[in-house]
């Protein structure tokens, strides 16, 4: 019996502990312990607890007895009896490096210490008695004010006079109530229509500066139509890096840090040359593309005769300076070609994805801009950078590392920053709709057919919005009811629809009656 | 007309239609394949026999002996002389194949197997969870079922189906005739249907290959007459004649023995139609077409796309009881108002329904005729018809009113034309957000244009360069009620974008509010008289006497029509307008608006005080007072703009860019200087000494360069000139008070123009390698990329007008591009969220019952009522209720 410990958010752990004991697998050898894949955690006579991964977690089928491979690239699997003890492990925690055995301690202690987040109790701490205090009397009063405006009303308390106080505080509640939302307001075509109407107004160019004058980001339109539809990859995806608050003013580690994630491959730095008479490509190395992006000649010649990156090659020789010629092992043209391409891609060192690092200092601290995203792989191997604030425009990625929840704030984020780019106001409620709508199924949904629209219960409105007669075809054979519920429906069908003043009903009483 | 009785469709079941169904619902059985006789009589049996309905006045129809009007119309069949498959199933068709034994009909699971799967489908059931995952689920269950190649029932061996497409089986090469695919089909046991998602209830498999066709009603698919005399018949018409030859020729020969070959071919042909019949552009076939070669647009294309059904017809519907015509300017409108051309009032109507209350009222309108007058020739509301309560129409003319007015009685109903006023919808497309779409009042004007008040062009994005608009009248009480307390004008002032007031002040209104506050003037008696006759204001404004004679200052000219108790401070943008150093930095008496108790103290009117989107004074009046007072305060604000340019005028030309001689040789100096500049530049490219940015090639960085440099010539050739232009210019008054143009529009005019643009970069495109044949090739010097060095009263030489309108193109078509790519995302986000609305306890949930939000907006604020966003701006309440005290 084994049992396994996950790596996880609790609302992973939550849907997993349901579906457990059935229907999962990992990709797992019992006998490579610590494998980052897996790491023991404790052994008695009869268990085993292991910890592991989510994302390692793949779907498996039980066909009579045999755990099959559903997903590709399982070496070994083993299936999941149970899963036990939900503890998520802070963000930083997830820095570390290979087979490192000294985690297996912390994910045990799994402390706090090393996060800057705020949690709900050291939170409440900062809030005064006063504050309290205003929200009671407002929720007293009848408004459940937030808690933004019960501090703004607390301050104020100090400023003024009591008797000033109560009538600003009595104005504030009496307005208050009055700008709350009404009940049945179609709060969803609002969004929509505050977020689309812009949309004429801004700009269609794709390219625009963003603070680094080096780097191009999409912005405007095309940006908002790529977070709507949650696109797996941005067109430009870009990372913001910060360093610990330690390393921040060092330029050294910033230049260290640049150095180690940026991905330099074998074209970026050097020519190649094919000779098709000795069957041979010729790596030189452009003396001046080396300096710019710190490679050295040895580097070079390293990763090149390195015997596993380069397969069924022979390194010749290394010539004046820094060249080096390879040879396929088998002579022909098919292999040299497929050489000459293997040595293109070559990874030199760094990390895969980030195309280009540029440091800029702001306000005294190093931040790094990057071209290319790699939100994982940056979090968990550079020692030095901030993982609390480090931040990618990629939303995927983020959905993929962190969770739903930061998601939600990304796509809100990103959207945000995109519209106020542009100069436009769309007030932060609606946005807000958009990643809660987005995000509330517990993944992320595309705004159009493959998403939200597509997985509409009613067949009427999934007809009436894109692939009218797959629909409708479908509906026939599995005898689907329209329930009538929603707006699309409603109109097509020419009744009042469920939103507004169509959600109640007048009684009239009649002339005369009591 | 029928009694208002309120049904309500509660759902609606999806299913196939069995065989015996479609029999049992035909009327007919449709045997010819034509349509009308010699004499245009139609044919018994034939496609438009009189039992499928009528179209013709005249004829009744056959099956409920209904008029034109009244006979919905109803089906006929058709008999197949062969089964053939239906395209839309074919993928269906192909998993049941796959799926079950060839030889038993069973569904290659075990009993084992069957049990666990039946499980997980019942538990998802149960869940009702959405339609993805159970289509997930039975996506797994036939695949492996498909996957077994002996049937675990009876042991036969099974041999793969493959798809021929579009709509052919082949097993080992060898075609399964849809008959034979039917009959495996009814091997399907009904309880194995469960797992292909398929509802016994609602089909069977072997439906969805049709040996009977259902024949639609005629009023589906009616003929034309053309003016010839000729017919034309409708496509669908035109595809079932053709299946029923085709059938009946398969038919024919298949009862006399033709050869194996020639039936296959009949075969195939019948499908082909049979298909077409469904979907005319099914991958894989070549659609079929009319005599003119155009394709035919059968059933698939009625329904699909823009045009088809559903988003044309059912969820946008035509409607009656609507005018639209060309939109002008009216100033002495109220924003709640909308004029109506006469001609338009006579034409639409209000139905009254008569009843004790109001007979008397009806009589006399009917009373009046059709066309009525008052004694000075002004519109009155008349009557074009009345409707007795078996829903017959009478119209109404001058002759029969007085007799009519007497016929009316309890029960009737009269349609009343349009009165001042009524309320009505008003419209412009695209209707982007709810403003785009309000409630106004009815004045009847003479003239052909629809007009409003100026303030209400921002909501609706219109214009008066020949733009149209739609008018609505309706037609019951709740929706009166309705535009009036939540659609009208007034009752939108405040965008839910972004919680700020949507309609103000645009151009002159605030060119005029600027000059009359700006540095407070002073104006004569009868100027002042002037002025105020606009407003309707019960007392005059302070004054001050000089020299013995009455003298009124501009603020408090603008106070008389502030509400009284209205407390605000704020900064104008008098500087922001401005260049790096304004003028009026330390004059706080012209830079920060300060009215107290309604009567203005110091500062400037601009467009951060009244325009739309920024207009403080509009969304605090708003705010404080209400809606009412809120479009009364644009009401008086843009009369009293109107009245005040009537007596000082205002206007700009071509002269009031003229500046001095030094200055212009200074800017030349500067267009000098930036082209020199911008030749070392070059020079130092050309010779390799330029240094690239990182990240950059040499290229990009000398364009960067280069841009930076005519960006800097603009700007300080821009400052020069308008150095020369003060706040007596009236271009710069429109400029700096936001009324229209930016500082940047003078500098191009006076200064220059500058470098124009593609795609962010120098123009660099045209002929191979430079981009006008008057420059030598690889010129990438200043004139040669679209710099322009003269001002736009200069003029532009040929070769800067022709780069010019190269830069002036990219916007054009920039323009379009992005209209049709924010329509589809505001489709899209309107589809997506249009089912969500806030519950009683404030919630976001959809129409299922699925929480989005909790808190709405996480305080439960509506946007349209924030303080721009804010919940409440405590600041401003705070303020107000001190200067409130003190007053």
């Amino acid at each position: 019996m084994k049992y396994l410990i996950f790596r996880d958010s609790k609302r992973n752990m939550e849907s997993l502990m349901k579906k457990a004991p059935c229907g999962y697998a990992v990709d797992f050898s019992p006998g490579k312990e610590n494998s980052p894949d897996a790491i023991l955690v404790t052994t008695d006579s009869k268990n085993a607890i292991y910890r592991i991964e989510y994302s390692s977690i793949k779907k498996y089928s039980d066909d009579e007895n045999i755990v099959k491979k559903v997903s590709k690239g399982l070496k070994s699997t083993i299936m999941i009896d149970g899963v036990k003890g939900i503890d998520p492990i802070p963000l930083a925690s997830f820095t570390f490096k290979k087979g490192a055995s000294l985690i297996k301690d912390k994910f045990i202690v799994g402390s706090m210490e090393t996060m800057d987040g705020i949690t709900k109790e050291s939170a409440m701490e900062n809030v005064s008695d006063v504050t309290v205090e205003i929200m009671n009397d407002a929720l007293k009063a009848g408004a459940d004010i937030p808690f933004s405006l019960a501090s703004e009303l607390a301050t104020l308390k100090k400023k003024v006079s009591k008797k000033e106080f109560s009538e600003i505080f009595q104005r504030s509640i009496a307005e208050f109530k009055q700008r709350e939302i009404d009940p049945y307001e179609a709060v969803g075509i609002i969004a929509a229509q505050s977020i689309g109407e812009p949309g004429t107004q801004m700009t269609m160019r794709t390219f625009h500066f963003a603070g680094v004058r080096e780097m191009n980001v999409t912005l405007g339109l095309p940006r908002l139509i790529e977070i709507v539809d949650a696109r797996r990859v941005p067109s430009t995806p870009s990372m913001t890096i910060y360093l610990r608050h330690e390393y921040e003013q060092s330029r050294e580690v910033v230049e260290k840090v640049m150095r180690e994630i940026e991905n330099t491959t074998l074209i970026d730095v050097c020519e190649l040359e094919t000779d098709i008479s000795e069957m041979t490509v010729t790596v030189k190395p452009i003396p001046n593309r080396l300096r710019e992006r710190l490679v050295s000649g040895e580097d070079i010649f390293n990763v090149v005769s390195d015997p596993k990156t380069l397969k069924g090659a022979i390194v010749m020789e290394r010539e004046k300076g820094n060249e080096v010629t390879v040879k396929p092992q088998q002579e022909s043209f098919k292999n040299l070609y497929k050489l000459q391409e293997q040595l293109k891609s070559l990874t030199i060192k760094g990390i895969p994805g980030i195309k280009r690092a540029i440091a800029r200092n702001e306000k005294g601290a190093w931040v790094i801009y990057t071209q290319g995203s790699n939100f994982r792989d940056i979090i968990e191997k550079v020692e030095e950078i901030d993982a609390t604030r480090t931040y990618t425009n990629d939303i995927m990625e983020i959905y993929n590392v962190l969770g739903v929840e930061a998601v939600r704030n990304a796509i809100y984020l990103e959207s945000e920053r995109t519209l106020s780019e542009q100069g436009l106001e769309v007030d932060q409620r609606h946005l807000m709709l958009v990643a809660d709508m987005m995000t509330f199924s517990g993944n992320v949904r595309a705004v159009g057919r493959q998403g939200i629209s597509g997985k509409k219960s009613s067949v009427l409105a999934r007809a009436a919005f894109e692939i009218t007669t797959k629909h409708l075809l479908k509906a026939g054979i599995s005898g689907e009811v329209d329930a009538l519920n929603g707006v699309a429906e409603n109109i097509i069908v020419g009744q009042p629809i469920t939103l507004g003043t169509g959600s109640v009903n007048l009684v009239y009483k009649g002339f005369g009656s009591k | 007309m029928t009694e208002g009785i309120s049904k309500r469709i509660y759902r609606i079941q999806f299913a196939l239609l069995s065989p015996e169904e479609i029999r049992k619902m035909s009327q007919i059985k449709i045997i010819t394949a034509d349509t009308y006789d010699d004499d245009g009589y139609p044919i018994e049996r034939g496609l438009m026999d009189l039992h499928l309905g009528v179209i013709e006045p005249g004829l009744k129809c056959a099956t409920c002996g209904g008029k034109v009007d009244e006979c919905p119309g109803h089906f006929g069949h058709i008999e197949l002389a062969m089964p053939v498959v239906h395209v839309g199933f074919i993928k269906e068709i192909k998993t049941f194949l796959d799926a079950t034994c060839k030889r038993c009909g069973r569904i290659k699971l075990t009993e084992d197997e069957k049990k666990a799967y039946l499980q997980r489908i019942n538990a998802l059931n149960n869940e009702n969870s959405d339609i993805d995952s159970m289509s997930l689920l039975v996506k797994r269950i036939t695949d492996e079922a498909s996957s077994r190649t002996v049937c675990p029932y009876c042991d036969a061996q099974q041999i793969k189906v493959i798809l021929d497409k579009p709509t052919t089986f082949r097993e080992e090469g060898i075609k399964v005739t849809p008959k034979e695919i039917r009959e495996r089909l009814e091997r399907i046991p009904d309880e194995d249907l469960i797992f292909f998602g398929m509802n016994r209830t609602a089909a069977r498999p072997e439906w969805m290959v049709l040996t009977v066709l259902p024949v639609p009603p005629i009023n589906v698919r009616p003929s034309i007459t053309l003016d010839t005399g000729e017919r034309s018949e409708d496509d669908l018409t035109h595809k079932l004649v053709d299946i029923i030859r085709i059938s009946q020729r398969l038919r024919e020969s298949r009862d006399n023995g033709s050869p194996q070959l020639i039936i296959e071919d009949l075969w195939d042909l019948l499908q082909f139609h049979v298909t077409t019949y469904f979907d005319n552009q099914t991958a894989g076939i070549p659609p079929a077409r009319h005599r003119s070669g155009r394709a035919l647009k059968t059933l698939v294309q009625r329904l699909k796309g823009k045009e088809g059904r559903f988003r044309s017809n059912l969820s946008g519907k035509r409607v009656n009881f609507s005018a639209r015509t060309v939109i002008s300017p009216e100033p002495f409108l109220s924003v709640n108002e909308v004029g109506v051309p006469e001609l338009a009032a006579r034409e639409l109507t209000v139905p009254m329904t008569v009843n004790r209350f109001n007979i008397e009222t009806a009589r006399e309108f009917v009373k009046a005729g059709p066309a009525p007058r008052d004694q000075f020739g002004r519109y009155l509301p008349g009557v074009n018809y009345i409707l007795r309560p078996d829903g017959r129409r009478i119209k109404v003319t001058k002759e029969n009113a007085d007799e009519n007015s007497k016929r009316i009685d309890i029960g009737w109903s009269v349609e009343r034309q349009l009165a001042e006023g009524d309320i009505v919808l008003f419209n412009r497309q695209p209707s982007l957000h709810r403003m785009s779409m309000m409630g106004h009042t009815v004045r009847i004007l003479s003239g052909r244009t629809f007009r409003f008040n100026l303030a209400v062009c921002t909501p609706y994005n219109a214009d008066f360069d020949g733009d149209e608009m739609n008018l609505h009248i309706l037609q019951k009480e709740e929706a009166r009620a309705e535009a009036r307390i939540i659609m009208k004008v007034q009752e939108q002032m405040l965008s839910p974008r972004f919680g700020g007031p949507i309609i103000g002040g645009i151009h002159d209104h605030i060119t005029a509010m600027f000059l009359l506050t700006h540095n407070n003037p002073l104006y004569s008696e009868e100027e002042t008289v002037h002025m105020l006759s606009f407003v309707d204001v019960d007392e005059m404004p302070d004054h001050e006497i000089i020299n013995g004679k009455k003298f009124y200052r501009g603020r408090d000219i603008f106070s008389t029509i502030l509400p009284k108790g209205f407390n605000i401070k704020f900064r104008s943008k008098l500087c922001s307008g401005a260049g790096e150093k304004c003028e009026y930095e330390d004059r706080i008496e012209d830079k920060d608006v300060f009215i107290k108790d309604g009567k203005m103290l110091t500062g400037t009117i601009d467009e951060a005080s009244i325009g739309p989107f920024s207009g403080v004074i509009i969304e605090k009046i708003y705010k404080k007072f209400g809606p009412h007072e809120g479009a009364r305060f644009v009401d008086r604000m843009t009369r009293l703009a109107v009245g005040f340019l009537s007596t000082r005028g205002f206007s700009t030309g071509i002269t009031d860019y003229d500046i001095p001689e030094e200055a212009v040789k200074s800017i030349a100096e500067t267009s000098r200087k930036a082209l020199e500049k911008i030749g070392t530049l070059i020079d130092s490219y050309n010779k390799g000494l330029l240094e690239p940015m990182p990240g950059r090639s040499l290229e990009e960085t000398l364009e960067m360069e280069i841009l930076g440099v005519t960006g800097e010539a603009r700007d300080e050739s821009g400052k020069i000139a308008s150095a020369q232009l003060g706040l007596s210019n009236p271009s710069v008054i429109m400029a700096r008070s936001g009324a229209r143009a930016k500082m940047l529009n003078i500098s191009e005019v006076a200064g220059m123009v500058g470098q124009q643009s593609v795609r962010g970069g120098r123009i660099n495109r045209g002929y191979t390698q430079r981009t006008l044949p008057h420059f030598s090739w690889g010129d990438i010097g200043a004139e040669a990329r679209g710099f322009v060095e003269s001002s736009y009263k200069q003029g532009l030489n040929p070769l800067e007008y022709f780069l010019h309108s190269i830069g002036g193109r990219e916007g054009l078509v920039d323009i379009a591009v992005r209209t049709s790519r924010s329509g589809y995302m505001q489709r899209r986000l309107i589809n997506a969220f249009e089912d969500l609305k806030v519950d009683d306890s404030r919630r976001v949930a959809d129409t299922v019952g699925a929480i989005i939000q909790f808190k709405y907006g996480e305080d439960g604020i509506d946007p349209t009522r924030s303080d721009m966003g804010k919940t409440l701006d405590l600041n401003y309440i705070e303020f107000d209720q001190k200067e409130s005290a003190e007053a």
